[in-house]
């Protein structure tokens, strides 16, 4: 076996970095052991396992660079909420792999998304100028000193076709429900929060400097974000950049506004639903009943919970850049969440995210189970109920 | 001058031995239990570390040192309800509560018999039940039946009374008040074990065959729920292979920061339990750290030694049940060979630590606690002992409440 090299460098330069809690770490192995890769078989979950890339950055020991460990955590958040320690673990896999990102160093699959979201301000290689195109015979309002809520829509949800339909349905029911409302236009840019998990930090601040420019010279207050990625880097890491904004998920406006009785649903949609918390609506946020008590104001929806819920919620593996992974078949845990909702008898499987309806629905399609069970937004099965 | 008498709170092995220390030299000491008998926690175990004997020995010497020691007063199913006055003179207020069982009751156990309804039997940690007329155990002291009103019918039904050829039941007893005088208090509640079911992906509560460490007590216990037969909740079925997690809750900023200090040695004594039973079974403990601290090293050489007993250095991480079989599948990282491990089990106990009574059931007394709930200080007469101060065995609460014996004896002295 050859031999490794302590670097006590390389430790200081990944503190410095964001590892501020490495040496928290009593090297207990929950992490390791709650880790979604522990679910499924394969290369990666062979190879990956997250207490012991906390230890190689305690000693600054080279592996935790190998491309497969570094890029491995979806930054799910499962170890961390339950790290006896409170070791902040996802910035420490931040800063890891910052050591790579910052010198130019990044996964083949990832490198198309940080060259337009540098060239265009978003990660979907998407022009900017497009960027409004899911508005397309929708009436939007345009935001206004006026109005109360921005409305930040996802990049997921402006360039991809299937997911500017949850663009579409949100702003539907905000307008049925009389939400003052209204959206910039081309000159936003993708919130940043994946890129800064993926560890180009410069990047993740142009983008936010950007944004926070842009929202306080219209003087925005509040923000509505279709996406939970995007309420998290607004809500808690864009003060440190000096952005400070009362932002909600949309779910949990809406949800005030059914609990006020301002917002009745009729239609009866007669369907089993399962819900899936998305980690970073639920565990990432602490968000877990409005999404449900909006599943509930629905007439004919028989809300079942998943096995792994609210706290425990299995994550859809999107997130911390792995949106962009190839991972093969049987080795996704997405494809765990289907057949989570398969074993509860849900006929439809309803979240919160952009990332997980990428995610589970392409695991929907993959375990050929598109014919029994639906994954959808909530905002499309609430307008469903509107337009009944 | 003070009063020269001792009040001690709480009948466990800590509040026992400092009183009957304090009574041996002459003073006047009154016990107040909550329970219905003496004897505490350590009544619910099976055997002690490192010696492997069983605790009653010990606690049959301390209960007969109180018959026979007229200056030992106690009262079981009674609290204190307030305290006043200063160190060496100090009123207390006690309520007793009724055991609807009075002196003539001969433990013949024909109530029981006629008895229709039913109650959780705690003693048992909710493993089995009782009837709502029962007795806490059968090394109970003192030995005689109590009712347990929120599960009696009442005069309704009124069976019990018929059965008894004593005259021993009375189903209108009230609750009593009283006040004691004294020169200093000796608080030692104990503690309680922590809440398995808050550490939700450990399943404790969704899962039968989770069971935490105290119930495993039970378990092997001879007179506990399967007079000592270690079996799967689920199924009754001989547990041939049993994983202990341990840190269950402790080490944990989530839930307790400090270590109990006794969950290693526990797990370690009740891995004995199953191999003694079952040569042939395989006991697994997923560990932190293994803490054997001072002398109990030995202990665990010595147990380490049997080759049925796997030692995985990896806390335990979601575990889930076969709904079929209710077999349980433990999940953790092996860090000695750093690779996934995913074993099948007969049953999961949780090593959870101690949670000193006095962080949930302040006393009605100033006294100073640190932010986990335990006792620190205690200089104005009243003074705590055993795991009211920081988790510790057996053998350390004796230790703990003698010291408290001579500061409470100082006390009444006026010093």
């Amino acid at each position: 076996m050859e031999s490794k090299e302590i670097s006590l460098e390389m430790r200081e330069y990944l503190i410095s970095a964001g590892a501020q809690t490495l040496d928290w770490c009593m090297q207990c192995g929950l992490c390791s052991a709650l880790c979604p890769w522990r679910q499924v078989p394969g290369h990666i979950s062979e190879s990956f396992y997250i207490r012991r890339m906390q230890r190689l950055g305690q000693l600054g020991l080279e592996g935790f660079d190998a491309e497969e460990v570094l890029f491995a955590c979806t930054t799910c958040g499962m170890c961390q909420v339950n790290c006896p320690r409170q070791v902040k673990i996802i910035e420490n896999v931040r800063s890891m792999r910052s050591t790579t990102v910052e010198a130019g160093f990044v996964p083949g699959t990832l490198r198309s998304v940080i060259g337009s979201l540098h060239a265009n301000g978003n990660p979907w290689s998407g022009p900017r100028e497009k960027r409004m195109d899911w508005q397309k015979g929708l009436d939007v309002p345009a935001f206004t000193p006026e109005t109360e809520y921005f409305l930040f829509v996802c990049c997921t949800s402006c360039y991809d076709p299937r997911s500017q339909r949850i663009a579409r349905s949100v702003v539907e029911v905000l307008k049925r429900a009389g939400v003052s409302f209204g959206v910039i236009g081309t000159e936003e840019s993708c919130c940043g929060e994946t890129v800064r998990k993926i560890g180009d930090e410069e990047l993740f601040k142009k983008l936010a400097e950007s944004n926070i420019e842009l929202f306080r010279s219209r003087g925005v207050r509040k923000i509505l974000t279709t996406s939970p990625h995007c309420l998290y880097t607004f809500k808690y890491e864009y003060p440190e950049l000096g952005g400070e904004f009362e932002v909600m998920h949309y779910t949990q406006l809406l949800a005030e506004l059914a609990r006020e009785g301002r917002l009745a649903f009729d239609g009866a949609a007669g369907r089993r639903v399962a819900y899936h918390d998305p980690c970073y609506l639920g565990r990432h946020n602490g968000v877990f009943e409005a999404p449900r008590l909006l599943l509930q104001s629905l007439p004919g929806v028989e809300l079942v919970e998943l096995s792994r819920s609210r706290e425990r919620s299995l994550c859809c593996a999107g997130g911390g850049g792995r949106l962009w992974a190839e991972v093969p078949r049987g080795e996704r845990f997405g494809e765990l969440r289907v057949l989570d909702a398969e074993d509860k008898g849900a006929d439809t499987l309803v979240t919160a995210c952009p990332y997980c309806i990428i995610m589970l629905e392409a695991d929907c399609l993959a375990l050929e189970k598109n014919e029994k069970l639906k994954v959808m937004e909530i905002s499309e099965l609430l307008i469903q109920s509107l337009r009944e | 001058m003070g009063n020269k008498s001792i009040l001690v709170v709480g009948g466990g092995i800590s509040g026992l031995t400092a009183a009957v220390e304090a009574a041996e030299v002459g003073y006047e000491v009154y016990i107040v239990e909550k329970n219905p008998y003496l004897g505490g926690r350590v009544a619910q175990l099976n055997q002690y570390f490192p010696k492997l004997c069983p605790p009653n020995c010990g606690l049959e010497i301390n209960f007969r040192r109180i018959k026979n020691n007229p200056k030992i007063h106690f009262f079981t199913q009674a609290e204190v309800t307030g305290v006043s006055g200063q160190e060496g003179d100090l009123e207390v207020r006690v309520k007793i509560n009724p055991r609807y069982v009075n002196e003539n009751c001969t433990a013949c156990g024909k109530c029981v018999e006629v008895c229709p309804a039913e109650r959780e039997n705690d003693f048992n940690y909710g493993l089995d039940k009782t009837k709502a007329i029962y007795l806490p155990h059968i090394f109970a002291f003192p030995l005689k039946y109590v009712i347990d009103s929120r599960a009696c019918r009442g005069k309704e039904c009124g069976k019990c009374l018929e059965a008894c050829a004593y005259g021993a039941i009375d189903l209108d007893m009230q609750p009593k008040e009283m006040a004691l005088k004294v020169g200093s208090i000796v608080w030692a509640t104990g503690w309680n074990p922590y809440d398995a079911s808050k550490i939700s992906y450990y399943g404790f509560g969704r899962y039968k065959n989770v069971i935490t460490n105290v119930m495993m007590e039970r378990l092997a216990s001879i007179n506990g729920p399967t007079g000592g037969r270690i079996v799967r909740p689920s199924d009754g079925k001989p547990v041939e292979k049993v994983a202990f997690v341990q840190c269950a809750g402790s080490r944990d900023e989530n839930h307790l920061p400090y270590c109990s200090g006794i969950c290693c040695l526990a797990s370690l004594k009740q891995a004995t339990y199953v191999l003694e039973q079952n040569p042939a079974a395989q006991a697994y403990i997923f560990f932190i750290d293994i803490r054997a601290l001072g002398k109990y090293e030995d202990f665990y050489a010595r147990v380490k030694d049997n080759p049925n007993l796997h030692l995985i250095k990896g806390k335990a991480g979601e575990i889930t049940e076969d709904p079929e079989t209710k077999d349980l599948i433990v999940v953790a990282e092996d860090q000695v060979t750093q690779k996934l491990m995913k074993e099948r089990f007969d049953m999961v106990v949780l090593a959870t630590g101690m949670v000193p009574a006095t962080r949930e059931a302040r006393p009605p007394v100033e006294m100073a606690f640190d932010g986990n709930g335990f006792v620190v200080g205690g200089a104005n007469g009243v003074y705590g002992a055993g795991c009211v101060h920081r988790p510790m065995d057996v053998a350390s609460c004796v230790q703990d409440a003698t010291a408290a014996a001579l500061k409470a004896i100082q006390s009444t002295l006026g010093r």
